[in-house]
């Protein structure tokens, strides 16, 4: 069938040009502008290895390609795990900040800020222990919600809801008896990406990897478990393994968004759903899609949120949540018709 | 492929469950080219024993063996390449085609990073045929009726080319027409070799498809053996507590369960004895009506092979058993009037009269008072050249009730009882 064959290449091919384009962009615009040639020169030195020498060059080079960069791959981390709970869940409403596993990676960013090292260990230090936290959170979640092991969708957003709470709590705590790092703190917690380093693009980007080769190869589980658990072992799928799986790798990916950009609403919820709306609900073609729009949908977000008020920056984390909370509303009240 | 005759699934004194067995001690094989059924009422565990093989209960003692080998040796692919089953309930809540739902069988035989080959969507495409599904191959699944489901989610488990296969409930979403291709199918798939372990509610349907029958009741199984060797009147009673005809279907021949009395149906005794005349199934309606309410109830001479006798045996009546197309002889004639004799109303039925079952009218007549005659005995009724009829007027002389109906006769009993 060439037809089928074809077109989720076409899709793949699609996406990448208008993530491609739209880095551009993101480059390009902000608080100083600077011209595709600007960038073209910049990027030519900088990989030639003679450090620039313009104002621009260090702006391109230092500020604007590793934070649209990160941009990219944070999103892409977060609409990645979207998918991947969405399915395990059968549950379109599912995403790492509703279900609290955002804040559990929060928290364990936040206790090794206040508490860790700095420097080379803090870029190691932050992110695992943010994966640390966003794993115990989505377990804790899901030991909470489930009722003789079922899972409801009420209960189990109320039951990350409730953990959420529970977790921003801890994490006011954590900085409040480290006062010294508390601006710092505030300020990624509202999500932000003004931090960003080619440092932290290698970390998050090594994670995002990790966290999707899986997955990916598991596409076609994916598909089967939508048909329920019990369905999934009878057709050959190991749903106890697919399922630490796909938390591990979930969370892997969380951590990563959490750990640099602190707490962004609502990319992985909406960016999977609106492309499974378009694209379908089968996974070989899903997950990578979502990935990508993913990363289109956070590139656009922090561009807004430099652009809005220029010169002041928003933290990308309103401008995604503004944008996502009505999302998650209309979701909510057709939700009650279908599920995914 | 598995030789016919060879077992294919084995429950060998096994306790099947969850944290405690649900069904202990079950003892059953299926062999390839056979069907199967398991009967028993709600919640008696004839899921947990299909369950215990998928996977979704646990074997807490004994052994289950899967084409000889130990249920613990496979694992969920290696499983799903030999069993397949086709739940209950299919619910679908996401928008997969038909064919995408389908092609999902092949899951245990595709390789993690291949493709489904030519071959595989070779037995997809003859799995949606054979199932009538393959017109609906670009549907989506969250669209289709309960039977679209049920049948597509049958092709499902066939792509998978298994050698057991499990059903449970298998036409429960199912219209007459699909039920009767679904289980057919099941049928010539059994005879291409397949083992098939179906869980029936439908008795008609158990008798008629399975080769073997087997009870599950109160946490074990009981007996096994054709649908003709298990379906016995004892064992509906016991089982689900209901009394039932138990016959052979005129067209197919399999074993026909007709259900009379539900235990729960018995109301309390009314202390008033009936009588009732009847014969070629003009009472049964009303020994069961009767019997339903509250009335204790007796019947005259009956021929085996006759509905009348079939239900009097069912509901457990006093009568006088004749063999097929025996005549009420003098000592029958005997018994019947012993039996109206001490009945407080005797009900003659629509029944029609010959030389054959005249003596069930003489009897009932001889009682004299407290008679009801249902219509009127003309020549459309009487085969006696008169002799009945002349009983008939008799008896209306002596001062017998005529009844038009059915209705008639039950409001006809409770007056003359009263009297």
């Amino acid at each position: 069938m060439p037809r089928t064959a074809r077109r989720p290449a076409l899709v793949i091919a699609g996406l990448t040009i208008t993530l491609v384009a739209v880095v551009m962009a993101g480059v390009m615009f902000g608080a100083v502008p600077v011209s595709l040639g600007d960038i073209a020169g910049a990027m030519g030195r900088g990989i030639a290895g003679r450090g620039g020498t313009g104002v621009s060059d260090a702006l391109v080079l230092g500020l604007r390609i590793p934070r649209v960069l990160l941009a990219a791959l944070v999103g892409a981390c977060l609409s990645g795990a979207g998918v991947l709970y969405q399915a395990l869940f059968k549950n379109a409403l599912a995403d790492p900040y509703i279900l609290g596993v955002s804040s559990g990676a929060g928290l364990g960013a936040v206790l090794a800020l206040a508490f860790g090292g700095v420097g080379a260990l803090a870029a190691v230090l932050v992110p695992a222990s943010a994966f640390v936290g966003a794993t115990l959170t989505m377990l804790l979640v899901v030991a909470i919600a489930s009722r003789a092991g079922r899972l409801e969708t009420l209960s189990l957003l109320l039951a990350g809801v409730a953990v959420s709470y529970t977790l921003a709590a801890l994490t006011s705590f954590a900085m409040v008896v480290r006062r010294e790092t508390m601006a710092r703190i505030v300020f990624w917690m509202m999500g932000g990406l003004q931090a960003a380093t080619w440092q932290y693009v290698a970390v998050v980007g090594v994670m995002l990897v990790a966290g999707l080769a899986l997955p990916l190869a598991y596409s076609r589980e994916l598909d089967i478990i939508l048909l329920g658990d019990e369905r999934a072992g009878q057709l050959g799928v190991n749903v106890k393994v697919l399922e630490r799986m796909v938390l591990a790798s979930a969370s892997l990916m969380v951590a990563a968004a959490v750990s640099v950009a602190g707490l962004i609403g609502f990319v992985g919820l909406m960016t999977p759903h609106m492309t499974r709306l378009v694209l379908g609900p089968r996974h070989r073609l899903l997950l990578p899609a979502s990935v990508i729009a993913g990363a289109i949908v956070m590139v656009l977000a922090d561009l807004l949120a430099r652009v809005v008020l220029a010169p002041i920056e928003l933290p990308v984390g309103i401008v995604t949540a503004l944008a996502g909370g009505p999302v998650f509303v209309w979701l909510l009240m057709r939700d009650r018709r279908r599920s995914l | 492929m598995t030789r016919l005759g060879e077992v294919a699934l084995e429950y060998r004194d096994a306790s099947l469950g969850y944290d405690r067995p649900v069904v202990t001690g079950a003892s059953l094989q299926v062999r390839a080219g056979e069907v199967a059924g398991l009967i028993g009422p709600n919640g008696a565990g004839k899921s947990t024993m299909l369950r215990a093989v998928t996977g979704g209960a646990r074997v807490i003692a004994g052994a289950l063996e899967i084409l000889g080998r130990s249920r613990s040796a496979y694992d969920p692919r290696s499983l799903a390449r030999v069993v397949a089953a086709l739940p209950q309930n299919v619910s679908a809540t996401f928008r997969f085609s038909a064919r995408e739902f389908v092609e999902m069988g092949r899951h245990p035989h595709l390789g993690r990073f291949v493709d489904l080959s030519s071959g595989d969507a070779a037995v997809v495409d003859e799995a949606m045929e054979r199932t009538d599904t393959a017109r609906l191959a670009g549907e989506a699944v969250d669209t289709l009726s309960g039977g679209d489901l049920q049948r597509l989610t049958l092709a499902q488990t066939l792509a998978q080319q298994p050698r057991v296969l499990l059903l449970d409930e298998p036409t429960s979403h199912l219209d007459l027409n699909h039920r009767l291709q679904v289980l057919d199918l099941v049928r010539s798939l059994a005879d291409e070799g397949l083992a098939v372990l179906a869980v029936f509610h439908d008795l008609d349907m158990a008798a008629r498809y399975s080769d073997t029958l087997a009870v599950v009741h109160d946490g074990s199984l009981g007996s096994c053996g054709t649908p003709a060797q298990v379906l016995t009147g004892p064992l509906l009673a016991e089982v689900f507590g209901v009394s039932a005809v138990i016959g052979t279907d005129a067209v197919t021949g399999s074993v026909s369960v007709t259900p009379v009395l539900r235990r729960g149906d018995m109301p309390e005794p009314r202390g008033v004895r009936v009588h009732v005349v009847g014969g070629s199934g003009s009472s049964a309606r009303l020994l069961r009506r009767l019997v339903r309410e509250g009335y204790e109830v007796t019947a005259g001479a009956l021929n085996a092979g006759d509905t009348d006798h079939e239900v009097a045996v069912a509901l457990g009546l006093r009568f006088v058993p004749l063999p097929p197309f025996a005549p009420v002889d003098l000592h029958a004639e005997a018994e019947a009037a012993a039996l109206a004799a001490v009945a407080d109303v005797v009900v003659v039925s629509s029944t029609p009269f010959g030389t054959a079952n005249l003596g069930n009218l003489r009897a009932a007549v001889r009682t004299g008072g407290r008679l009801i005659l249902t219509g009127s005995l003309g020549p459309e009724r009487d085969f006696t050249r008169g002799e009945a009829a002349g009983l008939w007027d008799a008896a209306v002389v002596a001062g017998a009730v005529t009844a038009a109906s059915e209705d008639d006769v039950m409001h006809a009993i409770s007056e003359v009882s009263e009297r």
